[in-house]
């Protein structure tokens, strides 16, 4: 049966298998149609036939692996509603407001699933994004201070209303909206099953551009545009280092030998082209609440609203960006 | 351009009750375009020559600047004072149960500090018997952030005690279904008015019906739509959407958003009763509760003019000359995820914060949020963009939010 793609969320149908897995293919960046099949109703001549055509029309096949948990998956508990999909067309209907930071790191689909037992009732959220840096990005924004939970195979953060994880694509979130400790058991339980069939974890080289030197823990962040880079600091309106929802940069703070908390981003663009496109870019329409102080090609240094001070340098095809430092930087260090 | 002059009062009538209807979050979308007024004059006249700001679309709001201001007017009988009381039992940590009676003392305590008077005096300096009051909630994020019931419960006690009569009395919001999820019912507060601006079908907008019928009417038009006043509206050059399933959540599309003839009828005094929490870097309660819960076609206002519209919708006189008390309700207050609900991120504040000058009252708590915000290690972006519309506000005469402000710990 086929998904609703373009439509609203899907239902999936009573009688269907709790057990599915998901092919969705993707053409120079856009979808094509999905195809959902029964495991139990899989039969090779149709399977062959949508794989050729994916790999006729695309360049990028990816396989969903969400299976999600059924029945008992802790005892006394089970589905109390029908399986609810969106993609990319309706996701906003699920998470108005919040959408938009998933689209931008790069949002396939979202599987929901309501559990309860008498009154107790946990959702499944599990978002599939297009790379695990897209469910890495979204993870870092949406964590908070990490808590991380004893017995979950996979990055997380947790307290008795809600778990949020990560595991390579996938975007995982247990809620409890009621609260209450006493749900912890079954909220780990369902966590576990939620993950028993998702890939394992692969490296993400994306962090490595940061230095290791003085990184405060858990601060790093992703980027992909305007909606990740909101809540670090305003350089200009919209897209104003013209990420595009394609070019990954990543954020860390730094603490120096006086205490002070700087913020470093780190943007590797496709190519050098790219790249000094995005500094004119930034150069020309730099926010009017701070004050370009010295520019030269390769980058300027600036004066925020704060009083704080900052440089925008380019080497190669990489943006590297300080923020929030106490001095003025010298030209000559960075130019 | 508008198309008629607006209409600032009507003589209040009873009509029937009606059809509901829901309020949009789509917050943060607005929040990485908007440029206030302010700063759209700030860019223009910047030394860097940097940057020059993106034009804002035209509204209509000098046509509320003109209309005569009364003595209620925003910001109300104590321009710039916020009263902030704080009691740490109001909320059950362990239950997450409210304390009726220690929210009522709360309660008691904040008007008495804000008025400097009594509580019938505060009555008096506000109301009259006669007067139909609304109580504005705000219901997003049913039971976990919304309006506690406890609030609405002493506000009505204290309108009741001083000779108001319960059917005078109505909670309101913009989506009916919003209203009885959060627990707003007949059956909750009987004899009271309980009224939303519209309806939506949230299977039609979730995708789950095809059927449009509950909410489409065969002329094309929205079942909500006789809701709202098309001779009183914000008019901004910003055209909404025409696909079914923003009229489905918007009532209308195109450039105007009319205000409910709950407010440009019927009420004539509002209450304001928002929740404390934030909506990306700025936060969502006095104003927004107001700014986008009291009229259609919202949608289209986010990206262009997001913060603004929280300025420029109250300065109209339906609500301008008739919200005369703000309640920000903080007694379980949401620090990140926002406007949306996230129970991680959410915290018992017990705290209620008092005034009739709303934009002191939302600079005082974007404060707070952001303390709170850094305090949680969560990265808090500062820029002025953030507070821009509350000192817009200020320019209009409509609140006072610079060092003249008060915020008083009671």
């Amino acid at each position: 049966m086929a998904s609703n793609f373009l439509g609203g969320g899907h239902e999936v149908q009573p009688g269907e298998q709790p057990y599915e897995f998901f092919l969705t293919f993707r053409s120079g960046g856009r979808l094509v149609p999905s195809a959902r099949f029964k495991k139990s109703a899989f039969s090779i001549i149709p399977g062959i036939f949508l794989l050729l055509l994916g790999l006729l029309c695309s360049s990028t096949l990816l396989f969903s692996a969400v299976t999600l948990p059924g029945d008992n998956f802790y005892p006394g508990w089970k589905k109390s509603d029908r399986l609810v999909t969106f993609t990319r067309a309706d996701l906003y209907n699920y998470i108005d407001g919040g959408a938009e930071l998933f689209l931008e790191f790069g949002f396939e689909k979202v599987y929901v699933q309501r559990y309860s037992s008498g009154d107790s009732e946990l959702t499944l959220e599990i978002y599939e994004m297009e790379t695990p840096e897209a469910a890495l990005g979204v993870y870092l924004a949406k964590c908070g201070q990490e808590t991380p939970l004893e017995g979950l195979p996979a990055r997380n953060s947790g307290e008795e209303s809600q778990f949020t994880i990560l595991r390579e694509r996938y975007f995982i979130h247990v809620n409890n909206f009621a609260g209450g400790q006493e749900l912890l058991p079954v909220m780990l339980a369902l966590a576990r099953a939620a993950l028993q069939n998702l890939p394992l974890d692969r490296p993400i080289a994306l962090l490595d551009y940061l230095p290791n030197e003085n990184l405060v823990k858990n601060s790093e962040r992703l980027i992909r545009g305007p909606y990740a880079l909101q809540p670090i600091f305003t350089f200009g309106e919209g897209d104003i280092l013209q990420l595009e929802g394609q070019v990954f940069g990543v954020v860390g703070s730094y603490l120096d030998e006086k205490g002070n908390i700087t913020t470093r981003l780190v943007i590797p663009y496709p190519d050098e082209t790219r790249a000094r496109a995005a500094l004119e870019h930034l150069r020309q329409n730099f926010d009017p609440y701070h004050k370009i102080l010295e520019t030269k090609p390769s980058g300027f240094t600036f004066v925020d609203y704060q009083q704080k001070f900052g440089r925008v340098e380019l080497k190669g095809s990489i943006l590297d960006i300080q923020i929030n430092l106490p001095q003025q930087p010298g030209l000559e260090s960075c130019f | 351009m508008p198309k008629s002059r607006y209409k600032s009062m009507y003589p209040p009538f009873r009509f029937d009750r009606r059809e509901f209807f829901k309020m949009s979050g789509t917050a943060s979308l607005g929040l990485l375009m908007t440029r206030t007024l302010l700063s759209a004059e700030k860019a223009q006249t910047a030394p860097t020559g940097q940057a020059a700001a993106p034009a804002r679309p035209a509204t209509n709001i000098e046509e509320a600047l003109r209309v005569p201001r009364t003595k209620y007017s925003l910001p109300g009988l104590f321009p710039g004072k916020v009263v902030e009381v704080h009691d740490p039992r109001a909320m059950d940590s362990e239950s997450g149960k409210p304390s009726a009676e220690v929210i009522k003392g709360m309660f008691e305590k904040g008007i008495a500090n804000l008025t400097g008077q009594n509580l019938k005096k505060s009555f008096d300096l506000f109301f009259t018997k006669d007067d139909v009051v609304g109580i504005k909630v705000n219901p997003v994020g049913a039971g976990l952030i919304s309006t506690r019931l406890e609030v609405v419960d002493a506000i009505i006690e204290w309108l009741e005690k001083n000779g108001m009569k319960r059917q005078n009395i109505i909670i309101w919001d913009r989506f009916d279904y919003m209203l009885k999820d959060a627990g707003f019912t007949p059956e909750r507060f009987p004899g009271v008015g309980i009224e939303g601006l519209q309806t939506m079908d949230e299977a039609a907008a979730e995708g789950k019906s095809q059927d449009n019928s509950t909410w489409l009417r065969p002329d094309g038009s929205h079942v909500s739509a006789p809701n709202f006043d098309q001779d009183v509206y914000y008019w901004a050059d910003v055209e909404g959407p025409k696909d079914l399933a923003y009229l489905n959540q918007h009532v209308f599309n195109g450039k105007y958003s009319y205000f409910g003839k709950l407010l440009t009828r019927k009420l004539t005094k509002i209450i304001n009763v928002p929740v404390f929490k934030n909506t990306g870097n700025a936060i969502s309660m006095a104003t927004k509760n107001i700014g986008y819960g009291a009229v259609c076609n919202t949608n289209r206002l986010h990206k262009p003019l997001f913060l603004d519209v929280c300025v420029e919708v109250p300065a109209f006189p339906v609500i301008r000359d008739k919200m005369v008390l703000n309640i920000t309700d903080g007694l379980r207050a949401q620090y990140e995820g926002g406007p949306g609900p996230e129970a991680k991120f959410t915290y018992f504040y017990n705290r209620l914060f008092f005034a009739t000058d709303p934009f002191a009252l939302d600079m005082v708590c974007h404060r707070l949020i952001v303390e709170k915000r850094k305090s949680m290690g969560i990265q808090v972006n500062e820029h002025p963009r953030f507070t821009e519309y509350l000192r817009y506000a200020q320019k209009l005469g409509l609140g006072v939010v610079d060092d003249k402000m008060q915020h008083i710990r009671a």
